[in-house]
């Protein structure tokens, strides 16, 4: 089977994971195909999910549909890769009916168009007006903070890094003082056996 | 004065809806003619979070995206990163962590036993119910410090060692629980006014079962034997003995009945996982604990929860974050594309009644 | 050894006894009515309503101390915001709360009501709870554990009976600064726009 897809599709190596885990890259014009091969001929009958990855540095979306044999042994990732700018790709709702749900969610949550499937309105969020959630340009940081304003800490609240940095030089002088007076002490010792010698010399002169 | 059409909200705040969402039902009189779900009163942006973290980071939240059963989020966490990382875990790990899974199965179903009385009215089995989850929870507490969310199932291995004795409080509190299912099996299963109530109602075709994704015990109570436990094992689940039990009529009585036969198989499960216990390191060693370096690679891993197939999709990009997690709980589709369809025809009165039968948990729809 | 509750017995049966300060026989006896039966809002608002049938349920039993539960707002008293609250269920909390009937009472549980808590980076929840709806207790951890939830209903029960526990004033006091913080991360229209089409046109009721 893998080498009838790879001719066909020209895509590279099907990519074993697991024994019950195969991978395929196709490009997106053939996805479809692929995915009714799979489904008619091979008994793939179930999709289980379908998901979306943002290669922001590459430009594209992953979107891969995870497909299962009607005995639940071995699943099959096909993936692909759309761009991120008019991020579209044909629904499989038809196919499908769960697919409905799954579309929107990455609907909402990447901003991805999805034509064939007529219930594309907001799922988990109300009111949304921003980026689309999930697309690695949205910094969820900046808008958290434009938006509410945390408590103010304890009175003996610390900053971390600045603490530790503190400690550590703290120590650090701690040992640098405790090798200084053992090099001192030693020098005591060196010189208080040293007056004997020059007393045994001195006695020796005399 | 003839029913009326009216729009309602079977809505957030009501005491008898699984968790925080919304059912908006179109009724005639008390008959459903069209049922829309509304979730996202729990959207956490998990994913988001998840991929500003470390993994160390990461590990502390991912227990929060299903706040009945939070153990299967964990293990699913530590199995995506270690077949990312190529990382092995020791056999006595692994047995730890199907015990764990199995304790946190069964505390489940007894939640879903107190909550699917509760949806016919009879309010004190959810009592019992409660009560007796509550000591596999102070089991939990004892291993892990926490009662629900352990955090103890760690990329590599797990957390702590098993205190001195533990394994004899197990199997005292399941010697204990074996007694107790035989109460409910008297008050609540095989009790007449519930199988009258639930008998016929919500059933499900077996072959749209398969093709819509439905998992759990959707599938199992329609006659069609699928457990990701049998189907494609991981831990150590091929190494222990259990069956898988199926039902014929895919109706909430159905359902029940397989529910109860699993907590039975659960039980003869952690007996196994006690008596076959070997020694040995609880973590593997690895060069240093706080970072990961995950490859430029993705992968799809799966267990079995209480409630169903729970899988997660994990994409790492060669840098100490995750670049993508994607959860795909067993509620997505049943809240959705099943319940939806289920509740055309059926009475307001059994809403409570199927979402409860189906175990329908928001948080994990829209982590 | 003696196990969580026992303490919470002889804890409760000393600190309801030695409350002194009331300002009348009449207020005294208004507040003891009113700390004796506390009628909670069923509404699972978040992760720590997980804790909440362990609480209410046989082993940690809240109703000793006359607590149970209630189905509608208009039948309940105190209102338990479990955990942190996304935007859509922050719209909810309000219109419930506003149609409970005084003297109603707030009791925040988890550190997510507090500062954010681990979703401090998270664009769809509040961080500070006390910015939209007024808090009469906090009760800390993650999530409580039943003892703890017990020992805040202890102490609201206490605040009751002293006459401290005031949030339903100070909403009507301080209505703008609510209602302006409301609006800033919900919009305008901060009650979800339920259509009541079929109450006016439908014939009426």
């Amino acid at each position: 089977m893998n080498t009838l897809i790879r001719n066909r599709f020209g895509t590279d190596e099907i990519e074993v994971k697991r024994d019950d885990l195969s991978k395929v890259t196709v490009v997106k014009y053939r996805v479809f195909e692929l995915i009714h091969l799979l489904v008619e001929q091979y008994g793939y009958t179930t999709l289980n999910a379908i998901t979306c990855a943002d290669w922001i540095e590459e430009g594209h979306f992953a979107i891969t549909y995870m497909l299962t044999t009607r005995a639940r042994r071995h699943t099959f990732m096909v993936q692909t890769m759309i761009g991120r700018e008019e991020a579209k790709i044909d629904s499989l709702t038809m196919l499908f009916p769960q697919a409905e749900i799954m579309e929107r969610d990455l609907h909402e949550m990447y901003g991805i168009d999805f034509p064939g499937n007529g219930n594309l309105v907001e799922l988990s969020l109300e009111n949304w007006v921003h980026t689309p959630p999930l697309r690695r340009e949205f910094d969820t940081l900046a808008f958290v903070n434009e938006l509410h304003d945390f408590r103010e800490g304890r009175d003996d609240n610390l900053d971390v890094k600045a603490e530790m940095k503190r400690l550590r030089a703290l120590k650090k002088a701690a040992k640098e003082a405790a090798a200084k007076k053992e090099a001192l002490k030693t020098e005591e010792k060196e010189e208080a056996s040293q007056p004997s010698a020059a007393q045994k010399e001195s006695g020796h002169g005399k | 004065m003839a029913n009326r059409h009216i729009t309602i909200f079977h809505g957030p705040q009501h005491p008898g809806i699984t968790g925080n969402m919304s059912i908006e039902l179109d009724l005639l009189g008390e008959t459903i003619l069209k049922a829309t779900t509304h979730v996202g009163y729990l959207h956490r942006g998990f994913e988001k979070l998840i991929e500003r973290r470390t993994v160390i980071q990461a590990f502390t939240i991912v227990c929060r995206i299903c706040v009945p059963e939070p153990d299967p989020n964990e293990v699913n966490f530590a199995m995506a990163v270690e077949e990312l990382a190529g990382i092995e875990v020791s056999q006595r790990a692994k047995y730890i962590r199907v015990m764990m899974l199995e304790l946190s199965r069964l505390a489940a179903q007894f939640l879903w036993m107190a909550g699917q009385s509760g949806s016919i009215g009879l309010y004190a089995v959810g009592q019992w119910a409660i009560a007796d989850r509550d000591l596999i929870l102070d089991l939990f507490e004892e291993l892990t410090g926490g009662r629900v969310y352990h955090m103890y199932v760690y990329p590599g291995g797990v957390r702590r060692d098993l205190p001195e004795g533990f394994l004899g409080r197990v199997e005292k509190v399941l010697e204990h629980l074996k007694t107790r299912l035989k109460l409910y099996d008297d008050i609540f299963i095989y009790n007449a006014s519930f199988r009258q109530r639930a008998e016929g109602v919500g059933v499900i075709d077996a072959e749209e079962a398969v093709k819509n994704g439905y998992v759990g015990q959707v599938l199992r109570a329609c006659g069609i034997e699928a457990d990701v436990r049998k189907d494609a094992p991981y831990l150590v689940y091929d190494e222990l003995e259990f069956d898988i039990p199926t039902e014929q009529a895919g109706d909430v009585y159905a359902r029940a009945l397989v529910r109860r036969a699993e907590m039975d198989q659960s039980i003869r499960i952690l007996e196994q996982v006690i008596e076959k216990m070997p020694e040995g390191e609880i973590m593997a060693k690895l060069p240093t604990h706080r970072k990961f370096k995950l490859p430029k690679d993705d992968t799809w891993v799966k267990v079995e929860s209480a409630r169903g197939e729970f899988a997660y999709y994990m994409a790492g990009d060669g840098s100490e974050n995750i670049r993508r997690m994607q959860v795909r709980g067993p509620s997505l589709v049943h809240a959705y594309t099943l319940l939806e369809n289920l509740l055309v025809g059926a009475e307001l009165s059994d809403v409570a009644l199927i979402m409860n039968s189906l175990g329908i948990c928001p948080p994990e729809i829209e982590r | 050894m003696e196990e969580g509750f026992l303490i919470q017995q002889r804890q409760m049966e000393s600190d309801l006894s030695s409350d002194t300060s009331h300002k009348s026989s009449v207020d005294f006896l208004m507040n003891w009515f009113r700390k004796r039966s506390i009628f909670v809002l069923a509404y699972g608002t978040g992760c720590g309503a997980i804790e909440m049938p362990p609480t209410f349920t046989s082993r940690y039993d809240a109703e000793r101390l006359g607590i149970r539960g209630a189905a509608t707002p208009r039948q309940a008293d105190v209102i338990i915001v479990s955990g942190y609250c996304s935007y859509k269920t922050l719209r909810r909390i309000i219109r419930t709360y506003e149609q409970m009937a005084n003297p109603k009472y707030v009791l925040a549980l988890g550190s997510c009501t507090v500062n954010g808590g681990m979703y401090w980076d998270s664009y769809n929840t509040i961080k500070k709870l006390e910015d939209y709806i007024p808090v009469d207790m906090y009760v800390s951890g993650c999530m409580p554990r039943p003892e703890s939830i017990l020992e805040g209903f202890l102490a609201l029960q206490k605040e009751i009976a002293e006459g401290k526990a005031s949030s339903w004033q100070r909403y009507e006091e301080n209505y703008e600064f609510y209602r302006k913080n409301q609006e800033k991360v919900l919009g305008r229209n901060v009650a979800p726009a339920y259509d009541a089409d079929w109450y006016l046109y439908d014939g009426g009721l």
